[in-house]
């Protein structure tokens, strides 16, 4: 009986390592990944018309994280980096965009999602407005 | 087939009345805060009703279903749990009922397969998609904590991270959604297909099925496809827990509709199957001791019983019986 439990322990022991060995080279390959997506030169972004917001204010509200994702996706995976707004205008997809109207408030993101407690990863990678300088 | 579809036509309209209520005829107060005021009030006045009116009934026998050895002789096995002796044992009892659906884990299934005899089999399906469904349904209310206070409380954030950590779609996808909805097609499911099941299942087994599956696809609807703003909604919120009467601000029907279906709820629990979420910390069956041979359990509505001892009996007729020749214990 003991010794069918030592050899359980090892068999358990040999498949923990199989098991991290299997997620550390996930891990190494994933990373490999992303450093060689780096290197895709970013496209000629366009001219930015910031003279008004691309939609609504209502829209905007309840939509803006869609429109972020929407062109996160575009221009990340399609290098589209120009969205077209109803009306005609062309605005380069990026926070920048957003942030050139609305920086003057450094919680501008912040009021609201700390009030609904909702934490977007934009700041993962992103600087935020309340770390600019 | 009319038991299944008049409470899926009941969910239906019950979602439609706000829909047009707040859409067409502008009713945000009457949605917004008289019905939930109403609904929290009735569901925590009858709530506490049923519950207080089970605690005044009377247990007239020990009624503990035992499925382990009764404490006996040292040298016997005294299964703790499943007979249990002391408080303690019996609160363990309760709570891994409660939280781990111990009984229904036990479930059976009987079939005829082939040949006359009939099979007993094992079958766990009904305790994995009932455990799933209850433990989404308490995740997901837990996680609305984030509506509810202004600083929100640590659990509901572990909770929220914990719930979206696929970390896919945005806003993040909550695993729990997805859970709470399949544990409740598989809970309908179960009940369509078995014949057995059809034939025993009411229309009061269907409607919470359905008002739950309405209230979680109206909550998904909001949150991933037609958005709503979420700040009014907090704002509602936070004035509804400070007992303020103050017009709700500008927010989609879609809310009201999932607001409503949830005040009906609230409404429908105290009257309903929904109290065995109360019940079940009173059930005799799992909370009683079986201690029947250490302690003598009586019935609390007896009537007193005059009783006349066999002694009493011969002091009285000890002469009458002497001259009988009857024996007699005393002379």
């Amino acid at each position: 009986m003991k010794r069918r439990r030592a050899t359980l322990t090892k068999k358990l022991i040999m498949t923990a390592a199989a098991v991290l060995i299997l997620v550390l080279a996930g891990v190494y390959a994933f990373r490999h990944e992303e450093s060689q997506a780096e290197k895709i030169a970013a496209p000629a972004a366009a001219a930015v018309d910031s003279s008004a917001c691309i939609g609504s204010k209502e829209y905007m509200r309840a939509n803006h994280m869609r429109v972020l994702n929407e062109w996160r996706h575009s221009s990340v995976r399609d290098g589209n980096r120009v969205h077209v707004a109803p009306d005609g205008r062309k605005i380069e997809k990026s926070l920048n965009t957003c942030l050139n109207c609305h920086s003057s408030n450094r919680m501008f993101c912040f009021n609201c999602h700390m009030y609904a407690n909702v934490k977007p990863n934009c700041w993962n990678c992103h600087i935020s407005p309340m770390e600019a300088p | 087939m009319k038991k299944i579809l008049m409470p899926l036509v009941m969910v239906a309209v019950l979602a439609l009345i706000p829909f047009i209520g707040v859409q067409y005829a502008g009713l945000s107060y009457l949605f917004g805060v008289i019905v939930p005021y109403l609904a929290a009030l009735l569901f925590v006045a009858g709530f506490l009703y049923r519950m207080v009116d089970w605690l005044k009934r009377p247990l007239p026998f020990n009624i503990t279903s035992t499925c382990g050895q009764q404490k006996t002789l040292d040298w016997i096995h005294h299964d703790k749990i499943e007979s249990p002796t002391k408080p303690w044992h019996a609160a363990v009892r309760v709570l891994s009922e409660v939280l781990l659906f111990r009984s229904l884990f036990r479930n059976n299934k009987a079939e005829v397969r082939k040949g006359p005899d009939i099979t007993f089999a094992s079958s766990k399906w009904l305790w994995m998609g009932g455990l799933v469904f209850h433990w989404s349904l308490l995740i997901i209310v837990l996680r609305h904590a984030r509506f509810f206070f202004v600083m929100v409380p640590g659990f509901a954030d572990y909770l929220d991270q914990a719930d979206s950590f696929l970390d896919v779609t945005l806003p993040a996808f909550y695993v729990t959604d997805a859970l709470a909805l399949s544990a409740i097609t598989f809970l309908f499911v179960r009940r369509v297909m078995d014949a057995k099941l059809r034939i025993i299942s009411l229309p009061t087994d269907y409607f919470p099925l359905f008002l739950l599956g309405g209230i979680v696809a109206a909550g998904v609807v909001m949150r991933y496809i037609a958005k709503v703003d979420v700040m009014p909604v907090k704002d509602q919120m936070l004035r509804l827990m400070s007992f303020s009467f103050e017009a709700p601000g500008e927010i989609g029907a879609l809310f009201y509709v999932h607001l409503f279906l949830v005040c009906v709820l609230l409404l429908y629990f105290p009257f309903s199957k929904l109290m065995h979420m109360g019940a079940i910390f009173l059930s005799p069956t799992r909370t009683m001791l079986n201690n029947t041979r250490e302690k003598r359990h009586v019935n609390p509505w007896n009537a007193p019983v005059k009783f006349r001892t066999y002694a009493e009996y011969e002091n009285e007729y000890r002469e009458k019986m002497k001259k009988a020749k009857l024996p007699v214990e005393k002379e």
